[in-house]
């Protein structure tokens, strides 16, 4: 049985694309995952070839898009039952992302792409400089003014990543985050990844087609393998 | 600072600040011409309205009850039939009068109108309704050959008081009554009047026997009385026949305190039944003149409205044109716990800003060019506009562009609104 105490509780999660899209060409499923547990800080890799719905079922899980049929719990509450701004919120709070091609604000310093996620939480606005600034220096950046736009991809991900675990969230879902980073970049951004999760305690589901990442993880699990059989 | 609503916006308007300088520049000018139209109307209305202020009724011999006050309030043309001295007497001696003030136009300094008339056009007589005559410097005339100059008068000639400046009698070129310059008689500068707002400002008062004076001058040359003519007159050589006036400023008898009077209608009625005298009440002319031009103001009017929309309109491309380039923003946000109505929230607000920017740009601008407009006025037609923003006019203007500027928002934020955050976020190729 499903623990109240997880981070991630999906069960029976079903999602195909509306009739009208063009994609709806491959009839079935795209996501289908019959049961997927995470405990805090528990971390877990996803891998599926490209086009399989990994990163649709990270939306479906980031309640940013409606499942057919199914239910997400994140630290115990359903995604489903929110509705509207109350989940966003609620998004905001617990959840974090971390992208293939980072997403960071343009126009926007490092400190403030962080501060950006912060303006969502219950913090203080006085302590978000504070808070984002020690937390990028935590993950190595010091040039919190500067313009992410004029630093490396490998601090780009570093500040993507701060964003994603700014608001201290339960559930970090990170969609290849690896994919755009060379081999060198992408076990430090690895690196950083999982061990920013593990001393947040946060849950970190990864999902990846990246065959390097497969020793990194203890779980592991194909999207095929959650399939519902019955 | 954490970051805001606001910082968001902001970042937003300057990462395309081409696009948001030209929008705002677009409305200020939108509100710039819609001020100025509608300030002018208003300022013009005021302007017009001055001038008769506690006057009733304007008696004289004038064609129609328009040109009578275009005449004797306004100093559009000198007035071609007199009435006489006995037929003012005549005229004012029955009825229940406060005043009855005789004007006569007809002489001029330096294309100025010189408004011949009694001490009481200072003393009972006042050109706003609330507002009596002040003196700059000086007095007010006490007999022939001294003048009082209006305050635009002053300041086009450059008058002050103990000057000397000789007045041109008649009007025209040509004939008997041919505009020419008496040299013989040198009138001096006794007061300079504050400005009225009105059409009095741009007028020099001297007293009636001044210009009766110049009349029986021309009269004797007229009648060839030989060479003891030309010597100087005084009020002593004042005939009868010289004894004209051009029209007769009225008020009828009031209650303390108050303008409107119950025996006006009688007196009007009584004076316009007499076929040799035209009566004009000069508000109700100036409403009637305003009633015609109002015509013509309103297509103004409705063209700046339909400048405003337009750029409403152009408010709408520019941010319906930045959101291919600001889904993927719209979409991190949302990921970041952003709501659909905050995302929508954000590009009205944006949209309201742009027309605050350019209702704010567009109030200095129109200040500016009233001035300019009223400069220009006042050259060329010596018409006397005070460029003033009436607060409530700029406080309606400013606020229906804002509220304009947030509906032309509505479209670009419903596509906000409407952003899917995963296709947005989909890695680019």
């Amino acid at each position: 049985m499903p623990g109240e105490s997880d981070a991630l509780n999906i069960l029976g999660l079903k999602y195909r694309y509306p009739a009208a899209d063009t994609r709806s060409a491959k009839p079935g499923w795209v996501v289908d995952v019959a049961s997927l547990a995470l405990k805090p800080g528990e971390q877990m890799l996803l891998t599926g070839g490209s086009g399989r719905g990994k990163s649709t079922l990270l939306y479906l899980t980031a309640g940013l898009m409606e499942p057919a049929e199914g239910e997400v719990r994140v630290a115990g509450a359903s995604v489903g039952a929110l509705h509207g701004a109350a989940r966003d919120l609620f998004r905001g709070r617990h959840i974090g992302m971390i992208f293939q091609t980072f997403n960071l604000l343009q126009g926007f310093s490092a400190a403030e792409n962080v501060m950006a996620a912060l303006m969502f939480t219950e913090l203080p606005p006085r302590e978000h400089r504070v808070k984002a600034e020690s937390l990028l220096r935590h993950l190595g950046i010091e040039r919190f003014d500067a313009e992410p736009e004029r630093m490396s991809v490998g601090q780009q991900q570093r500040i993507a990543v701060a964003r994603a675990v700014a608001c201290d969230p339960v559930l970090v879902l990170a969609d290849e985050p690896t994919a755009s980073l060379d081999p060198e970049n992408a076990a430090a951004a690895m690196d950083l990844i999982q061990s920013i999760c593990r001393e947040k305690n946060a849950a970190l589901l990864c999902v990846s087609h990246d065959p390097t990442m497969a020793s990194r993880f203890s779980r592991r699990a194909s999207l095929d393998d959650l399939r519902d059989r019955t | 600072m954490a970051l805001t609503d606001f910082t968001i916006i902001r970042r937003s308007m300057t990462a395309r600040l081409f696009s948001t300088v030209t929008t705002v520049i677009t409305v200020a000018v939108a509100v710039a011409l819609m001020l100025v139209l509608l300030s002018m109307r208003d300022a013009g209305e005021r302007a017009f309205e001055r001038g008769s202020g506690n006057m009733h009724l304007l008696i004289s011999r004038d064609s129609s009850p328009m040109v009578s006050v275009l005449n004797g309030v306004f100093y559009a043309n000198a007035p071609a039939r007199p009435i006489r001295w006995d037929e003012y007497e005549r005229l004012t001696a029955s009825l229940p009068l406060e005043f009855a003030v005789p004007v006569q136009l007809g002489d001029s300094y330096r294309g100025m109108p010189v408004l011949a008339t009694t001490t009481e056009f200072f003393t009972k007589f006042r050109p706003d309704p609330v507002e009596g005559w002040s003196l700059a410097e000086g007095r007010i005339f006490e007999k022939e050959l001294e003048v009082v100059v209006g305050a635009t008068a002053a300041r086009s000639t450059g008058l002050r008081v103990g000057d000397i400046l000789y007045v041109t009698h008649g009007v025209g070129s040509a004939g008997a009554a041919a505009a020419h310059v008496h040299k013989e008689y040198a009138f001096t500068v006794v007061g300079v009047l504050k400005p009225t707002g009105s059409s009095h400002d741009r007028a020099l008062f001297i007293d009636l026997n001044s210009t009766w004076i110049l009349h029986a001058h021309d009269r004797r040359i007229a009648e060839n009385r030989g060479p003891d003519s030309l010597a100087p007159l005084t009020v002593a050589d004042i005939e009868e026949p010289d004894r004209l006036i051009t029209g007769i400023y009225v008020r009828v008898i009031t209650r303390e305190g108050q303008d409107a009077s119950a025996a006006l209608p009688q007196v009007f009625s009584m004076l316009r039944a007499d076929p040799s005298i035209t009566a004009a009440a000069p508000t109700d002319q100036i409403r009637r003149l305003f009633a015609i031009v109002s015509n013509i103001d309103q297509i103004f009017v409705a063209m700046a409205a339909v400048v405003m929309v337009s750029s409403g309109i152009a408010i709408m491309l520019a941010l319906y044109n930045s959101m291919e380039q600001r889904r993927r923003q719209i979409a991190v946000l949302r990921v970041l716990g952003c709501s659909r109505p905050r995302v929508f929230g954000l590009v009205v607000t944006e949209s309201a800003i742009l027309g605050v920017l350019g209702a704010a740009l567009g109030v200095a601008t129109a200040y500016a060019g009233g001035l300019i407009v009223a400069a220009v006025l006042k050259e060329r037609l010596g018409l006397v506009i005070e460029p003033s923003l009436p607060l409530e006019i700029t406080l309606v203007v400013v606020l229906a562009t804002v509220a304009l500027a947030s509906a032309a928002g509505i479209i670009p934020a419903v596509m906000a609104y409407r952003t899917s955050v995963a296709r947005s976020l989909r890695p680019i190729g």
